[in-house]
């Protein structure tokens, strides 16, 4: 009884001294920080070098020349000339060529000559007459795996009807109906027709095309693999003293009634870790807001808050199928679908690497829900 | 029974601890800050169907191309930069070649002329980074010397998509072509697809004209011409430029027309006996309304999208400002406040913003305002900046840019409402006075 109270205590100061030890570690490395990370400089003031050589008064003269002149030039030349299409070199002539035609005739025929081509432009407009035939979901699986033969998949059935059929035996003929093959009667006392066997056709309710059969099967493992535990503590040390004191039918009431109230045996539970820091969310927070790009976003998306969750791989990368839109505010489906597009693309580029995240609190991360708000990005 | 009460009494505390509920939460963070620059964007050549189709399919990619990159809100990654390239319209993408040179929008498109000689563009956009298809493809059919306004439809439907903003590359600008030196200055009214290209005549320069202003259905324009000697308002077909003077004019000057969303009714000012005032007439019965009874000067009126109020200058308090007022007269409440003078208000077809122009200590600028006269913000200063119109999407304005001195010439610029992207717009003459059509059927 005496040692296992003196294991008791010396479990309590373990707990102890691992606590002062952390904090300890969390001050000095703050203090650290603080001294050396540069919070307490400033920036340098800006300071601007100019080059200066002596030049004559020519020279000087021929360099304010040369500054001034393009001036007029360079706001003509700033846009981009338009297209060589063949409406410019008529009108050029039009324009230059041909005073005679600018006569002040209201009925002037020549003039009109031009507004045809309005007239003539009107009838591209846009029949869109359908939408072009939709193609396979293109992505990287296709890409990457070029040696998946779809052909060597098995298909499924492409006959339609509205309730399935199972497959047929191979040797059975295709009929209307199912009919079962007659036998031999052992007793002979009723003699029936022979009755070939058949089956009817193989069905299926809808069509699965090749795009949603890869979908169904996937190449990559749909689960990653839950991250190593951290070692527990070797508390169970003197295991078998405690075997021997306590009585154990007590204590494994106590540890059935643990594994029933859970669920599961305490085997399978893990520590969650501890919550991320402050800092360490951060970092996060930066990781994804140097990439959300919100300057082709309509004034609408912009009056939109998006809340976006995703799941992350163990090396911080986001699992880009899991993105999905959890919520919005403030503005149309169609600009709120506008925002999460932009959110979207923020989470996988800057991703692409991994988010800087502690790889031993994994459970904290996993699921992440970020919420976008664009109220600081509207014009000012 | 002791079992049972322990298993109460563990069910009871593991339920209450957070550990548990920590499991199910996820990480949850705000961000609130982030980035303003164009999107990255590729517009490989689209595939030609035949030989006879290989032009349109480069130009048409080209000139989409330049659509969204005259956007400023999208950046075109050259071709040379490309790691794939589409050979095939139908085939997938391959994503990863599209992400590695960090495009984050990718379109593609099909081009062919089929046997009866139409011109068949199809094309589709994909997030690259998603690896998905962005809404679904769609195809255009059309003669082949339209294949201009194609393109522009297909960058209308990228842009809408990509954006969630209303299209606007299908559209014209009809504008005041000023060729010769400034005190001999000939003008004609011109018509031109809003980047330039395609440009038409649609009067001599016999005599002055100004301002035109399109109908809400883009087929008439409305111009102040001194025909007559006199200032007078004429409205003109596009379509045959066919033209004629609006009735009850006679002993007057009118000037500064502009419809009323309804088509049917023209705002204008009207200077009888020294005084000018807002009119509005009935384009086809020629019957007139007069909407403000000051002795000062109202002009410049513009409607409301819904046709419900009249913005409107005036200088009643001593200097140009702005003033509301219900379409049918009445009392006008005063929205400029700053220091300098406000004119040429025109109410953005979304209804949100006014945009003006501003003098101020010598310069001049184009601003927008909301319809209550908040949120001032000046996009542009030169010189003389005037006369601004809104793109058919309420988010980009067009106006004139005149140069000092005695060469000095007109041009036509563009800008962002947010005052980004200023740039010029390509005209073969000097050129000012533009109103921007609304987008094409």
């Amino acid at each position: 009884m005496g040692k296992a109270a003196e294991a008791g205590r010396t479990r309590g100061l373990d707990r102890v001294n691992t606590g002062q030890i952390i904090s300890g570690v969390g001050h000095l490395g703050l203090i650290a920080f603080a001294l050396f990370g540069g919070a307490f400089q400033s920036e340098p003031l800006p300071m601007e070098v100019s080059e200066v050589t002596a030049i004559s008064s020519e020279d000087f003269a021929l360099l304010m020349a040369q500054t001034q002149a393009p001036d007029a030039v360079a706001n003509v030349d700033t846009p981009e000339p338009p297209e060589a299409g063949e409406a410019v070199p008529d009108l050029t002539s039009d324009t230059d060529e041909t005073p005679v035609v600018a006569q002040p005739e209201v009925a002037e025929p020549d003039v009109p000559d031009e507004a045809p081509d309005v007239a003539e432009l009107a009838p591209p407009e846009a029949e869109v007459t359908d939408e072009a035939p939709v193609l396979q979901p293109p992505s990287e699986e296709v890409a990457v795996l070029p040696e998946i033969n779809p052909e060597s998949q098995p298909r499924p059935a492409d006959v339609i009807a509205p309730e399935a059929v199972e497959a047929p035996e191979p040797d059975v003929r295709i009929d209307d109906v199912d009919q079962q093959e007659t036998q031999p009667d052992e007793a002979e006392t009723v003699v029936e027709d022979e009755q070939e066997e058949t089956a009817r056709q193989e069905t299926t309710t809808e069509i699965v095309t090749e795009a949603e059969e890869e979908e169904d099967a996937p190449i990559a493992p749909t689960a990653s693999v839950r991250p190593v535990a951290r070692p527990s503590r070797p508390v169970e040390e003197p295991a078998e003293e405690v075997v021997q004191d306590v009585p154990s039918t007590e204590n494994s009431s106590v540890e059935d009634a643990l594994a029933e109230a859970l669920g599961t045996t305490q085997t399978e539970t893990r520590p969650a870790g501890p919550p991320l820091t402050a800092g360490e969310k951060d970092a996060l927070r930066l990781g994804v807001q140097q990439c959300w790009n919100v300057g082709s976003l309509s004034t609408d998306a912009l009056q939109t808050i998006v809340v976006v969750a995703f799941q992350m791989t163990e090396d911080a990368k986001p699992v880009a199928n899991s993105i999905r839109m959890v919520s919005s505010s403030g503005g149309s489906s169609s600009s709120a679908q506008q925002a999460f597009d932009a959110a979207r693309r923020a989470i996988i580029r800057c991703g692409a690497r991994g988010y800087d995240l502690p790889a031993e609190k994994y459970d904290q991360w996993r699921e992440v829900e970020i919420t976008f708000n664009p109220e600081n990005m509207r014009i000012k | 029974m002791m079992k049972h009460v322990l298993t109460l009494l563990a069910a009871f505390l593991i339920g209450a601890t957070p550990v548990a509920a920590q499991d199910s939460q996820p990480l949850k963070i705000i961000v609130d800050q982030g980035v303003i620059e164009p999107l990255p964007f590729a517009v490989p050549d689209f595939v030609a169907g035949s030989s006879a189709s290989a032009e349109y399919a480069r130009n048409i990619a080209r000139v989409v191309s330049a659509d969204l990159s005259g956007t400023g809100l999208f950046r075109e990654i050259p071709s040379n930069a490309y790691i794939s390239q589409i050979t095939s319209f139908s085939s997938p993408v391959q994503f990863a070649d599209w992400k590695a040179i960090n495009a984050e929008a990718l379109v593609t498109g099909f081009v062919n002329v089929d046997a009866s000689g139409k011109l068949v563009v199809q094309f589709r956009v994909y997030d690259v980074f998603a690896g998905q298809e962005m809404s679904q493809g769609l195809q255009f059919v059309g003669t082949p010397d339209g294949w201009r306004r194609m393109a522009h439809k297909v960058a209308d439907e990228v842009y809408k998509r990509i954006t969630g903003e209303g299209a606007y590359f299908d559209s014209r600008v009809v504008f005041v072509s000023e060729t010769g030196p400034k005190n001999q200055r000939e003008k004609r009214l011109a018509i031109m697809d809003y980047d330039g290209a395609n440009v038409s005549y649609l009067t001599d320069s016999s005599s002055i004209v100004l301002a035109p202003r399109f109908s809400p259905s883009g087929s008439q324009v409305l111009y102040t011409s001194y025909e007559s000697g006199f200032p007078r308002i004429n409205v003109l077909d596009v379509s045959n430029v066919a033209r004629r003077a609006l009735e009850g004019q006679d002993g007057t000057m009118s000037f500064a027309p502009r419809f009323a969303p309804d088509g049917r009714t023209v705002v204008y000012s009207l200077t009888r006996g020294g005084n000018t005032d807002l009119y509005t007439m009935d384009i086809n019965t020629g019957a007139s309304q007069r909407l403000t009874n000051a002795p000062s000067i109202e002009t410049a009126p513009s409607f409301s999208p819904d046709g419900s109020q009249i913005v409107f200058e005036s200088d009643r308090s001593g200097t140009p400002q702005l003033y509301v007022m219900s379409s049918g007269g009445g009392e006008a409440t005063r929205i400029s406040f700053g220091k300098g003078r406000y004119g040429t208000p025109v109410w953005s077809p979304r209804g949100d913003y006014i945009a003006f122009t501003k003098q101020s200590k010598g310069r001049f600028h184009i601003g927008v305002m909301r319809t209550n006269g908040s949120e001032e913000r000046l996009l542009t200063a030169s010189f003389l900046d005037e006369g601004p119109t809104w793109a058919p999407n309420g988010r980009v304005i067009m106006f004139t840019r005149e140069t000092a001195g005695a060469s000095g010439a007109s041009s036509l610029w563009s800008v962002d409402i947010t005052g980004r992207n200023l740039r010029q717009v390509a005209t073969n003459t000097g050129a000012s006075d533009p109103a921007w059509s609304p987008l094409q059927n």
